[in-house]
């Protein structure tokens, strides 16, 4: 019983079916360790963390920088920013806007650097359903290549206080 | 079932007083009429203070669960953002902590005390562990009632919580941690005493892998808390968002293995109580418990999976908990626990085919229905979504979307509280020694409570697979920026999430009536056993 | 009152008689299921991955 002192020889190793099912349960278990660095490798979506240390009004500066030189239109008071393929796009979380509106090119690569101003946000994309963590002094590079085109929104999906359900932004695929 | 209790009171050298040796002072103990076990009156004065603000926590969070449930059921979208919010926060905690928290001291004083037939260590160091804890979950709780606490329960800087929301949590991991000293003085005294003989009880086993690992969380728990509560009060300028992330999950994503750890414990003391079950090969049931212990803190990086700060072989190399072995842990618990049933079941000749033996279960026992369905909601829903969810690349498609309550209401709630519940079937009689009231809605409690909770955690994870945000008041983004929303099928399984949070709320409040009622008002069992469920 | 420090007899080792056979049929099939259902859903959470956008 379990809940009396077991018997004296209880340290046996185990039989039967209960013997079969752990090399069962042990091989599955070999077979999800496997997975993730075979897909790291093999696989087109993976989430590496990339990072760089950033304060947040040197990362504000950047974003700047970059809707300054790749403006191509505005819309909602936003500006619509244009990154060149291969090339690096800013993408600033803040409460409670995603800033500014980016136009990508499918199939086109690009590093795409996520950063917030204040506090803790995070990006996903939708309908796409991708979801990164977004935080205040890490300039998060992910390394995307749209797929599909398509007009997607951004939303927040860390909660980032009152206005948290407002904060969206939006992603042009071309 | 025809005895008062599956287990037969066991053949005893008793004193003539009839009552059990061991350590315990003069008239400091009882023997269980029901199950001739001994019972530290001390412990006995714990346990149920324990288990009385346990409830009560309940009854709180599930008020504030029904309020949410109903607010993210789109066509209800009952409260305003700032009420949602704030009663996010105020469900998680009293949930996840409180609730939770104050019945696994009550467990693991029973454990240790009556299983090993010893008497409590330190009643003093209970007083103090249980006063720390109350006050700190009151203080958390009017802090955030005050709306000085709107920031959900993980608290993540820098959104900034009144001091006094960090002090709270602070008082209640240091009583809890306290009150696990507790429980490994009685180990120790038990043993210098040799109340017991050989090895410890296989649920005290257990109990011991669940206070071990507390400590590794409450430890973590400190080591963010503190400085985390310092920064609220100005003394400290910066706390570093990653940096708090990585401790603070040591201690969030740890103490839901504490609740397995206890759960399983449960699990195993269910099934013997209940049918008299009994483990077919011991050595294996504690060498999972071991696994746990050796492997399970590597899950906290779960959180972290699509983390900056952190890279891919970090990520990679704790998701698998160093090859899965706290995974193989828990499919094998899901193996041996209900083998020890079906052996059971089988040798009092419930032979009939596969599934005689389980057809012939006790299910109007509420103890056991609430046990078995725990099994299933756990292994079926929570373990295979769980794993699934903490695969390193798959954890893209889920991270802070519905899918991640979606999953942990079908561990800690369909499972731990679930199994709590049952637990509860046998703490009021025999620790509080009340009968129950309306004992055949207690019997049906487990499947409307274990119903809505399914339909509930698999609403979310269909809403959540289209991309629905968790902690979000509209997910139909009115006067955003830009529109945003989601299709008719997520609207769907958000109203079949609603309808399961209806129904879990009717078996959450059934189940806090029934036992407020026995406790206070049911008739008291005196020198008789309990009436068999 | 109860003095001497003799266990009761719960607390001595569990007699234990029965090497027979713990014959779980109900519990394998069970169990297979599980495992079935998770590499299921395992997998088909893999081929949604596949479908969205890349990244590193």
């Amino acid at each position: 019983m379990s809940i009396h002192v077991p018997e004296e020889t209880w340290f046996k190793p185990p039989s039967g079916a209960e013997r079969t099912w752990i090399g069962l349960a042990l091989a599955w278990c070999l077979v999800l360790s496997i997975m993730m660095p075979y897909w790291h490798f093999k696989g087109k979506q993976n989430s590496t963390g990339d990072s760089y240390s950033v304060t947040p009004t040197a990362f504000g500066a950047r974003v700047e920088q970059f809707v300054k030189t790749n403006k191509v239109g505005e819309t909602n008071g936003i500006p619509i920013v244009e990154p060149s393929p291969g090339g690096d796009a800013y993408l600033q979380a803040q409460m409670w806007r995603w800033y500014p509106v980016l136009k990508l090119k499918e199939g086109q690569t690009y590093r795409l650097h996520v950063s917030s101003m204040d506090l803790q946000h995070g990006f996903s994309l939708l309908p796409m359903n991708m979801n990164f963590q977004v935080l205040p002094g890490y300039d998060h590079v992910l390394t995307i290549t749209p797929t599909i085109k398509g007009e997607y929104s951004i939303v927040c999906n860390e909660f980032c206080g009152i206005g948290h359900h407002l904060m969206t932004g939006k992603i042009v695929v071309e | 079932m025809s005895t008062a209790i599956a287990i037969e009171p066991p053949a005893r050298e008793s004193s003539p007083s009839g009552l059990s040796v061991g350590n315990h002072p003069s008239a400091g103990v009882r023997t269980c009429e029901t199950t001739g076990l001994p019972v530290c009156l001390t412990a006995q004065q714990f346990i149920r203070l324990n288990a009385v603000i346990a409830v009560v926590a309940l009854l709180a969070g599930g008020v504030a669960a029904l309020l949410v449930g109903l607010t993210r059921w789109p066509t209800v979208h009952l409260l305003d953002p700032v009420w949602y919010y704030r009663l996010v926060t105020f469900h998680g905690l009293n949930m996840l902590i409180f609730w939770i928290l104050f019945m696994e001291i009550g467990i693991l004083y029973f454990a240790a005390t009556t299983l090993l037939n010893t008497r409590l260590f330190s009643k003093s160091l209970a007083w103090t562990s249980f006063a720390m804890m109350l006050s700190g979950a009151v203080l958390v709780d009017v802090t955030i009632l005050l709306g000085k606490a709107d920031v959900m329960m993980t608290s993540y800087v820098p959104l900034k919580a009144h001091s006094n929301f960090y002090l709270g949590i602070i008082l209640v991991a240091v009583g809890t941690l306290i009150g696990v000293g507790n429980f490994f003085g009685t180990l120790y005294i038990a043993k210098r005493d040799k109340t017991y003989i050989g090895s410890v009880p296989l649920v005290v086993f257990g109990a011991t892998a669940a206070a071990i690992i507390a400590v590794v969380t409450l430890l973590h728990g400190a080591i963010v808390m503190i400085p985390t509560w310092l920064w609220s009060l100005d003394v400290i300028k910066h706390v570093d968002a990653g940096w708090y992330r990585l401790i603070w999950w040591g201690l969030g994503h740890q103490s839901q293995q504490v609740n397995v750890c206890a759960m399983v414990s449960v699990w195993y003391m269910l099934g013997t109580i209940t049918t008299g079950a009994k483990p077919i090969n011991q050595a294996v049931c504690r060498g999972a418990f071991v696994l746990y212990i050796l492997f399970i803190n590597l899950a906290s990086a779960h959180h972290l999976l699509v983390d900056p700060g952190v890279g891919a072989s970090w990520k990679i190399w704790n998701t698998s908990y160093a090859m899965y072995l706290a995974v193989l842990a828990s499919m094998i618990h899901g193996f041996t626990v209900p083998a020890s049933v079906e052996v059971a079941m089988r040798k009092k000749g419930h032979n009939r085919g596969l599934f005689g033996w389980l057809a012939a279960a006790p299910w109007k026992n509420p103890g056991f229905s609430a046990f078995f369905l725990s099994l299933l909601i756990f292994g079926f829903i929570g373990g295979i979504t769980g794993v699934t969810l903490g695969t390193q690349q798959i954890n893209i498609l889920a991270h802070n979307t519905l899918r991640i309550p979606g999953h942990f209401h079908s561990t800690v709630v369909g499972g731990t509280s679930l199994a709590f519940m049952g637990l509860a079937y046998y703490v009021v009689p025999l620790i509080f020694k009340r009968e129950f009231y309306a004992r055949g809605l207690a019997r049906i409690q487990p499947y409307i409570f274990a119903v809505g909770i399914v339909i509930m955690s698999l609403g979310m994870s269909f809403a959540g697979s289209y991309g629905v945000p968790r902690r979000h008041w509209d997910v139909q983004f009115a006067g955003a920026q830009f529109a945003a929303g989601f299709g008719s099928g997520a609207h769907v399984m958000l109203g079949i999430m609603g309808v399961g949070v209806v129904l879990a709320f009717v078996g959450l409040i059934t189940f806090v009536l029934l036992v407020v009622a026995a406790v206070f008002f049911g008739k008291k069992i005196e020198n008789r056993p309990m009436t068999a469920w | 009152m109860a003095q001497e420090k003799k266990p009761v007899e719960v607390f001595q080792k569990e007699h234990e008689h029965d090497e027979d056979d713990h014959h779980t049929p109900g519990t394998v099939v069970l169990t297979l299921a599980l495992l079935v259902s998770f590499a299921v859903y395992y997998f088909a959470n893999w081929k949604a991955l596949a479908d969205v956008w890349h990244v590193r």
